[in-house]
Order: C-alpha cells, then structure tokens, then sequence
C-alpha cells in the first residue's frame, strides 16, 4: 500500500532519507515545471527547483501539519521565485518569507518594481513569436507572472492560489486582471 | 451590474472560474454587448498565443538532471548537518556535568593513547623501505595530507600486491596487498587528485576488480565520483568499468544516468547502458526513472545503437 504523505514526512522527519525522497518524487515534477515556466533559462530553472527542496528538507523538522504539505511546498516554490534573482537578468526583490516557522505567514505586501521589458514597438519589430511571447510574460511583475503561470499554465483554482500566495482571493484575481491587462499591451500587435 | 464588472466576469470565465448563475448572467450579457463580445474574442486569442508558444511539457531529461543535481546538494546538507550535529552534541554533552567533563576528558586521553600507539607500530602487510615508522600515518589519510607524483613500480593486481611511490611530506615507497585499506587509501586519492590523467588511471587498473567486495565503501563513492567528473575519457572509462563490478545499487544507479544523460562519449554512454542492461539481467528491476530515461534516449539521442538498444530494452520491458 502506497504510504501517504503524512507517513513520509513523519519518517523523513525521523531521518529517513529515502521517505524524504519519496516525497520529493512525488511533487517535484510539478516544481520543476513552474520554475521553468517563472525563470525561463533552464540553469535558472534548476537552481530554483534545488532551492525549494533545500529549504523543505531544513524546514521539514519544523512542519506541524497546519496545512497540507503539498500547500506548504507550493508556498515555498513561490517564494523563491519571487525572491530569486536570476543569474541572466536583474529580478526584482519582493518579500521573503520565514516558510519553516510559520506555515501560515502571508505574503508580505511591498512595492513591486515592474521590469518593464520590451516595448510593444520592439515586440512588434521581432520575428520570433515564442520569443515574443516569453519577453511579454518576463515583463510581468514577479507577483502577476507568478499568478499567470499557476492560473494559466498549471491549473490550480484562484481559491487555491490564494492558499499557496497566502493571501486573499480578490488579491489573487487583481494580479491576474493586471498581468492579462499588461500582456495584452505587450502583445496586441501579433495577435489582435 | 456596471460593465467593468461584466469584464471581470469574463475574464474569470476564460479561467473557468465561474459559478453556474454568473455564468448564465454574462451569457445574457453578451447577447446584447458587442463590446464585450470583442473583448472576449480578444483575450481568447491571446490566451491561445501564449498557450501555444510557451506550454511545452517539462523535458524528462531536464527532470533526471535537477534531481542529480539535488541529490548532491542534499548530501552535502546532510552531511554538514550531521558534522555540526555530532559536534555540538559532543561540546554541550562535555560540559553538562562535572563527571561527564572528567570521564570525557580520560576517554580522549585514552582514545589518543590507542591512536599514538596505532600509528607507531609497524603495519604487518606492507613495507616501507625508505621511512621511519612515522609514515605509517598514510593509513589514516585525512585533508591535511596531500599526495601527489604517484608513480607505480608493480600495478598489475593479479598477484594480488601492487608497488608505488608517492611524495607526501617526504618521498615514501609503498608495497602491499592491494586489499589492505592503506593501499586503498592511497589509490583512492590519487584517483580522485592526481593532476596526471595517467597516475589516475593507474590508480582505477591497481585496483583489483575481482575483489571488489572487499573493497571499502569510500573506494565506491570514489569511482562514482571520477565516473562523473573526470575531464578524461579514458579515466572515466576505466573508472565506469571498475564501478561495475560493484554490485548494483543506487548510487551506481544515479552514476550511470548520470553518464547516459550527459556524457559526451558516445563509447561510455553505450557502457553505461550496458551496465543497467547488466544489472537487469541479474533480476534489477527497472524503476520509472530509468525507463523513462530509455524513452528520452530513443527520441534524443545522437547515436543509432543507443537508439536502437533503448528501444529494445523497453520492448523486453513490456
């Protein structure tokens, strides 16, 4: 019978280190893929990925079950995202949060500064959609690209995000209008 | 209901966010509403571009090659976890009580008694010619030892022996059973530091690949790590076909996806493979990752037998 999460964290917590990669393997697929999808650069990507596992394995003694473990890692993965900066391009910085302490911390509300990326003159003028599609997403602020990404491409409920963001719904569906509002004027001059 | 709120109604509806009456609501909308009708028309073009430019599906081999790289990055945290455990454990257990500090102290005192004494007499299997006593201190080769101009008088192991020289804080020669641990020490760090590709190459061929049972564990993680890192093939090669013989395990296991992934050798990406192969004829069973590693390489790789062998092996498989 497949041991449930609960099982594997109480034997990770213990020192198991195969259950402690069970647990791993049984996520990691999913954090791999927003990483790639937030940092676009596969190293960056990987970086990222090993970073949130990091932080699980020193925070994992200290998780007490106040929310499903898949919630906290997901809190994790997008903290480090937001908090990464990437090795090719300046990021900004926004609020890091203690995940090991307290599972129910919010995200911290401070200023965003928005890379602004390519103008739509300058999308307009390259011929590479991909390309073009991926300069709109990168010119998201961290918060938007990372609501779009866990919407748009991984499928959670807006529900869902705000318990991963920790922060409200009506936040959650404010970064979302705003990130759809900037990518259509980044990209209305190929597709409209 | 103002007609911005009508926008983020639809907005919501291209997420499939809405509940069943506020879908009706804005059905009813847009009946009448050519400007929304547009503006729907329009998000869902874009939502279109960029899910069709930018939602490939995550890359197996890109998977294999972050969790390598975590699990690395875990054994270093758990060791460094385990370090500063144990040494803290040991400095707040030592000043506890007045008698924990005294039967420490006379415990330290003994346990440095038994290691003078150790490294003072003479070692039964091996004879070192030029030296004093003193130089059996390379049994217990630690960091702040460092060997280097390995040079082999006899390297054939089928006799059961092997003669070097090496230079550490003075010249030393060095015979013995190529099974006795300070033989295995020494080899160990030549293979992983020598500078020349040639000195660790003959450190990998002294080793008897028959005895490998008897073998310490750090010979294993030695091989596993020149497998991987290693700037020379033939080091490399040596190194992969000496690991092998091990018996199979995990850290094997990892090794030689490691090499299938990313080596840049055709020869010891096929030796690689064999080497699973090898292990799966003797009753291993393939794990996911590793048949999914077989799918990747009949879709990516370079090389018609790699290939041609992957597809076979998931043939057999299914």
């Amino acid at each position: 019978m497949q041991l449930t999460d609960t099982d594997l964290i109480v034997q990770a917590q213990k020192g198991d280190q195969s259950a402690f990669e069970e647990l791993v393997y049984r996520y990691d697929r999913n954090v791999l893929s927003i990483a790639l999808k937030y940092a676009v650069h596969e190293d960056d990507a990987k970086d990222l990925y090993q970073e949130v596992f990091i932080r699980v394995y020193r925070g994992l003694k200290n998780f007490r079950f106040q929310s499903e473990f898949s919630t906290w890692l997901f809190r994790i993965t997008t903290n480090v995202c937001l908090t990464y900066k990437s090795k090719s391009k300046e990021h900004l910085r926004v609020s890091i949060v203690n995940e090991f302490n307290n599972e129910e911390n919010e995200f911290t509300e401070t200023e965003e500064i928005v890379y602004e990326g390519a103008s739509p003159e300058e999308i307009s003028s390259g011929s590479d959609l991909g390309e073009l599609v991926n300069t709109a997403v990168e010119s998201l602020s961290p918060k938007q690209k990372m609501t779009f990404i866990l919407k748009h491409y991984e499928g959670y409920k807006i529900r869902e995000i705000a318990e991963i963001m920790n922060c409200k719904e009506g936040t959650v569906k404010k970064y979302l209008f705003d990130a759809i509002k900037n990518l259509r004027k980044k990209l209305s001059p190929v597709y409209a | 209901m103002k007609h911005n709120e009508y926008k983020q109604l639809l907005q919501l509806s291209l997420f499939g966010e809405l509940k069943s009456e506020e879908k009706d609501i804005l059905k009813e909308h847009l009946l009448t509403c050519d400007e929304c009708k547009r503006e729907l028309e329009d998000q869902k073009n874009l939502l279109e571009l960029i899910s069709g430019k930018n939602n490939s599906t995550l890359d197996d081999k890109i998977l294999s090659a972050a969790r390598y790289q975590l699990r690395g990055a875990l054994r270093s945290e758990k060791n460094n976890a385990d370090i500063f455990g144990s040494v803290f454990e040991s400095f707040t257990q030592l000043f506890t009580t007045p008698l924990k500090f005294a039967v420490t102290s006379v415990a330290i005192l003994l346990i440095g008694i038994l290691i003078g004494s150790q490294l003072l007499s003479k070692s039964s299997s091996n004879q070192i010619s030029d030296q004093s006593n003193s130089d059996n201190r390379f049994a217990s080769l630690n960091e702040d030892i460092s060997i280097s101009n390995l040079r082999f008088i006899d390297s054939d192991a089928s006799d059961g022996e092997v003669e070097f020289t090496f230079e550490a804080s003075r010249p030393v020669h060095l015979k013995g059973k190529v099974n006795d641990p300070q033989i295995q020490n020494v080899l160990t760090y030549s293979m992983l530091n020598e500078q020349n590709p040639g000195s660790r190459l003959n450190s990998i061929n002294a080793m008897d690949s028959k005895q490998t049972e008897n073998y310490d564990k750090d010979v294993k993680s030695a091989l596993v790590t020149v497998v991987m890192t290693d700037k020379n093939p033939g080091v490399r090669r040596e190194a992969l076909e000496l690991m092998s013989k091990f018996p199979y395990d995990e850290s094997i296991k990892h090794a030689l996806l490691y090499v299938i992934t990313n080596d840049s050798v055709s020869g010891l990406r096929i030796e690689a493979l064999n080497s699973i192969i090898a292990a799966s004829s003797k009753g291993y069973k393939l794990d996911i990752e590793e048949l999914n590693l077989f799918r990747n390489k009949i879709q990516q790789d370079e090389n018609p037998y790699i290939k041609l062998r992957s597809r076979t092996i998931l043939q057999e498989y299914n």
